[in-house]
């Protein structure tokens, strides 16, 4: 047995941890080795909270002990999601027509709303799994955020070609105002879903939301917006997803900043 | 040999029925859950800080999330990773505290608290000078396998990342403490007393 064997044998006991005899030979024989098994289990047990805290603990906690509902399962908020999703989409279909569903090409469509959907689905996947603490490890929404937005642009940038533009700023602006006006409530219901969870990091928590409803704004625009031209979409239909996340981060720092002083106050038992 | 027993050796089945009956305000589990898991929780903060006052209010705190979060704690889940998620954020928070508190004070040359020695007349340093010489990430990762003794997965979850990954600090953490404690065996030099006011904590 080899050094580094023993410290994957270090590393990976746990509860009863007698070693084999092949990795106890080993230490017998390894000065290196039984120097840092011996320096590891020592002295940390000998640490204890004091009796008194312990009981201020459980005296705080029964004090305040009511049944909770727990949490649903990562599925049903998945398809919560997915039908908020879908809702603001179709309401945004109703209201603004499908004159930028129409105008698209075949391969523009395919690419486009195919290249939403799973954007939209895995920042789902990953925002839920952030819902309940110490979940099974996903792509950290802020990873996924940056390659989502990468990712999209290099699409937009393969299949639209630039146009000529007279109000670029004008018609963008509208555009934007639109786009934020679907994603804005829909960011509003995810935060609703999301705060139900733990939402131990509300700063990532509320750009992940924010981000899912630029997402959702973009998708009302790619299908009611007739403006192909490549800078257009770039800017102002990418951009919702920009300013959502920024909003939805501003959000999550408001109230990590209230959540903070209000645990400062109820910590003083 | 006989590596030391851990105080997880708790079984886990039991934890998640605690959790069960602590969501349905059954006193009698929070009794047996603070108990069991505190002295944990406390070495977790303890042996990373080595400010023992410290410890124990990050150890009150986390209890409060836990209590205001007990909803979130799904049945069937591992009770481990999802109560040492809560800590390792409590532990992140007081960090940042303490930095926005001394960037407003003034330097008043307190000597850091030395953690006492359980066996003076060994030349091995203590477990958490040990540890104190280690980056933040390491620091952790071993931590949480040799006091808290939670397995590879139970860490992967914590931290958000593989087992893989957590395997790979491990055994990193370990060379460097190889050399250090060879290091120390052989000369007077002594590994540094715990230094987490300057310390990164990792996210």
């Amino acid at each position: 047995m080899t050094c580094r064997e023993i410290d994957g044998v270090i590393g990976s006991h746990s509860g009863d941890s007698t070693l084999s005899r092949e990795a106890a030979e080993h230490v017998a024989e390894c000065e290196s080795c039984r120097r840092l098994v011996k320096a590891l289990d020592t002295g940390h047990t000998s640490l204890e909270p004091s009796e008194s805290r312990l009981r201020q603990i459980q005296a705080a906690i029964k004090e305040d002990l009511r049944p909770v509902r727990p949490l649903a399962s990562s599925g049903v908020f998945l398809l919560a999601f997915m039908l908020i999703s879908l809702a603001v989409v179709a309401i945004g279909s109703l209201l603004l027509g499908v004159n930028g569903w129409n105008a698209l090409s075949t391969i523009q469509r395919m690419t486009i709303f195919a290249a939403l959907t799973a954007s939209v689905f895995l920042l789902a996947i990953s925002v839920v799994r952030q819902m309940a603490p110490g979940g099974k490890p996903s792509i950290s929404p802020r990873l996924l955020l940056l390659g989502i937005l990468a990712g999209l642009i290099l699409a937009t940038a393969v299949i639209f070609q630039v146009r000529h533009e007279t109000a670029f700023v004008q018609d963008g602006l509208a555009c934007l105002r639109t786009g934020m006006t679907y994603s804005m409530p829909a960011a509003l219901l995810f935060w609703a879903l999301l705060s139900r969870g733990a939402v131990l990091y509300p700063k990532l928590t509320g750009a992940a939301a924010g981000g899912f409803a630029g997402l959702i704004g973009v998708s009302v625009l790619e299908v009611g917006c007739p403006n192909l031209d490549l800078y257009h979409i770039l800017v102002w239909h990418l951009g919702v997803i920009l300013l959502s996340a920024i909003g939805g981060l501003s959000l999550g720092a408001a109230v990590d900043h209230f959540r903070r002083r209000s645990i400062r106050g109820h910590s003083r038992f | 040999m006989q590596l030391e027993a851990h105080p997880s050796a708790f079984p886990n089945a039991e934890f998640e029925q605690l959790m069960a009956r602590y969501q349905q305000a059954d006193p009698g589990a929070v009794a047996v859950l603070v108990e069991r898991l505190s002295p944990q929780l406390y070495r977790f903060f303890a042996s990373q800080l080595g400010n023992r006052a410290d410890a124990e209010d990050m150890l009150q705190d986390t209890w409060m999330r836990i209590h205001r979060v007990r909803h979130t704690y799904r049945a069937g889940d591992p009770v481990l990773p999802w109560v040492y998620t809560i800590a390792r954020r409590v532990r992140v928070d007081n960090y940042r505290k303490r930095i926005r508190i001394s960037s407003r004070e003034t330097s008043v040359d307190v000597l850091p608290e030395v953690p006492t020695r359980n066996d003076e007349t060994s030349s091995l340093p203590s477990f958490e000078e040990l540890v104190a010489v280690l980056p933040e990430s390491q620091r952790e990762v071993v931590t949480m396998l040799k006091v808290d003794g939670l397995s590879l997965e139970e860490i992967a979850r914590v931290t958000s990342s593989t087992t893989g990954a957590v395997k790979q600090k491990a055994h990193r953490a370990y060379e460097r403490l190889r050399k250090i404690l060879e290091r120390a065996t052989k000369g007077p030099e002594r590994t540094p007393p715990p230094q987490s006011a300057s310390k990164g904590v990792a996210q």
